[in-house]
């Protein structure tokens, strides 16, 4: 089980990853969305908002109304966001579950998708 | 700390933007009633005729409230835009599952094909054009829906609620129209069975593929603003198309004999000549265009998310995940274009469009007779709280799967332009889809996955750090979490 430190980490180098893309960045340059994350394992919960494909903030808690809420194992996440994991295959098998439009849930696993093509 | 509490289910969330029972129902609805269920409707005709037609699109529909029972009951267990492969995966194994929705998907490039046709063949017969030109309106067609999916272009919810219902009361109230428009009795009102008992049994399973893909609203469970609101959509949407659908075949039964129904690609439009001259068929070709948005739209967009995804998970070349800067798998889309222009082309060039709705429709059973098997296994493997959990479902589970089965070879066993004889080409055909399914499932995915595997190990070490392992007091280590 990830405690909320081990997250933070992930969700650091996650966001430099995502911001310093600049291919990420067009693409998602009409994608300003809040997202709700929790974790089903140990409670722990956390947002991320998105301004233009811009992540502006990852704090701990769920701050402002989701557009998209993503549940899993804290472990899932801290892999997921150090890309190390491949969201869909655990999607796909009803390990991650979500709440959101499936436009949004795809420009979620776009982010991975671009910035590691070979997890 | 947040992490020193035990495991949790996730919370109820309220999203800023989520879909309610009205879009819901709206979507179901609008999978369901494309162009290609006006010829639906002609092919129920020609085992069921005159308004008999009715009593087979009201037995079918009766059918569908078991088949909404059955998955509103997996949706409430597994709401994810993965709908059946989910529902299979975890009933059957995820081989198969793949396998069966790789099969299932060949049915919406059916749909676009076949409904970028019919809408072509009536566009041409509008504008009294050669018959020739019917395909340029389809490449026209699947042409525009391709430059719109690539530029990202989405139609809006309330832009895909209007356009169902207009093209469901636009059917309806003309259909009334034409049903006043002269005092007739309805031929042959009860004689569902006058064509021999198997002739009954094909007409209801013919009626089954009217409702066809209002099942599919599963896949927006993650937007619903409660799982009630998919439960509603499921059990609403087939009462809608039942009532627009009879009222069309007792209008098109009323006004146009069968004879000149038979060899047509566009009933709609003849039922509406007849009943309101040039305003009627221009009305119905209006409707029929309109049926393109929520088909184009929703088809594209369900094939190729599940294309992409699939690409994602390595079980389709990754190719078909390359994004382009609008964030569409611009490959999926381009290939799912080509392949309904080329099955539009084929039946262009074999008039064979009923073969279409035999395939379509058989496929659908099938899927009918798969979800019945998964409720009886999920029964058996999860326990837990189901938002829905349908009366008896067992036996009802267990009488689908027997029912959906007959149902399947009822329609693949068809010929609607033959009505009298069995054929086995649709039969035929979706054990070839089958087979190539899984073939490539068995054989061609375990390669791709194992590239995939060494792909990964070559190029990218694990990025996450190692977790620091702590020493107690006495030098012993203490493990992470």
């Amino acid at each position: 089980m990830a405690d909320w430190d081990e997250l933070a980490e992930a969700l650091a180098d996650y966001t430099i990853s995502c911001n310093e893309n600049e291919r990420l960045r067009r693409m998602q340059r009409d994608w300003s969305r809040v997202l709700h994350f929790v974790c089903s394992d140990s409670g722990v919960l956390f947002s991320m908002e998105v301004d233009r494909g811009e992540i502006l903030a990852t704090p701990e808690g769920h701050v402002g109304t989701p557009d998209i809420v993503v549940t899993t194992h804290s472990e899932t996440f801290c892999d997921m966001f150090w890309g190390d994991l491949n969201p869909v295959q655990k999607y796909l098998r009803g390990e991650i579950t979500v709440k959101g439009s499936q436009e949004d849930v795809m420009r979620l696993d776009a982010i991975s998708a671009v910035i590691w093509p070979d997890a | 700390m947040a992490d020193d509490r035990g495991p949790t289910s996730a919370p109820p969330f309220t999203l800023r933007r989520s879909v309610t029972t009205a879009t819901a129902t709206a979507t179901s609805a609008g999978l369901a009633f494309a162009a290609i269920d006006y010829l639906g409707v002609v092919s129920i005709l020609a085992y069921a005729p005159g308004a008999t037609a009715a009593v087979a699109i009201l037995v079918g529909g009766l059918m569908v409230v078991l088949v909404a029972g059955i998955f509103a009951e997996l949706n409430g267990l597994y709401p994810s835009a993965a709908g059946i492969r989910l529902y299979l995966g975890r009933a059957v194994g995820h081989r198969t599952a793949l396998s069966v929705t790789f099969t299932y998907m060949t049915t919406v490039v059916l749909v676009i094909a076949a409904d970028a046709f019919l809408i072509g063949a009536a566009i041409r017969h509008v504008l009294h054009e050669p018959a020739a030109l019917a395909y340029l309106w389809i490449a026209v067609l699947l042409g525009l829906a391709l430059a719109a999916n690539l530029r990202g272009v989405r139609m809006a919810g309330w832009v895909q609620t209007l356009v169902t219902y207009t093209v469901l009361s636009g059917t309806a109230v003309l259909s009334v129209v034409a049903i006043f428009h002269r005092g007739h009795a309805f031929h042959e009102p009860f004689a569902l069975f006058g064509n021999g008992a198997f002739s009954g049994v094909q007409a209801v399973a013919f009626a089954l593929f009217l409702y066809a893909a209002f099942e599919w609203v599963t896949t927006t469970a993650e937007e619903a603003r409660t799982p009630r609101v998919i439960t509603r959509a499921l059990f609403i949407a087939p009462l809608l198309i039942w009532v627009v659908a009879t009222l069309f075949v007792l209008a098109l039964t009323h006004l146009v004999p069968f004879a000149v129904l038979h060899h047509s690609a566009y009933p709609q439009l003849l039922m509406g000549k007849a009943a309101l001259g040039t305003i009627g068929e221009l009305w119905m070709l209006a409707l029929t265009v309109l049926t393109a948005l929520n088909t184009f739209n929703g088809g594209f967009l369900v094939a190729s998310r599940f294309i992409y995804a699939a690409a994602r998970e390595n079980t389709l070349p990754r190719q078909f995940a390359k994004l382009n800067l609008n964030a569409v798998p611009w490959l999926a889309v381009c290939v799912l274009a080509g392949v309904s222009a080329i099955v539009a082309a084929l039946v262009f060039a074999t008039g064979q469009w009923l073969l279409l709705v035999a395939v379509g429709a058989a496929i659908e059973a099938a899927i009918y007779a798969l979800g019945s098997v998964c409720l009886l296994v999920l029964r058996r493997r999860e326990s837990r709280e189901r938002p829905f959990r349908l009366i008896a479902g067992r036996p009802l589970a267990s009488f689908g799967a027997v029912l959906f089965t007959v149902m399947f070879l009822a329609t693949g066993l068809s010929d609607p332009k033959h009505p009298s004889h069995l054929s086995v080409v649709p039969l035929a055909v979706i054990l070839v889809l089958g087979a190539l399914s899984v073939g490539y499932v068995l054989l061609y995915v375990p390669k791709l996955q194992a590239a995939a595997a060494v792909r990964a190990a070559a190029n990218r070490p694990k990025r996450r750090p190692p977790r620091p392992t702590a020493t107690s007091g006495d030098g012993a280590p203490v493990t992470g979490a």
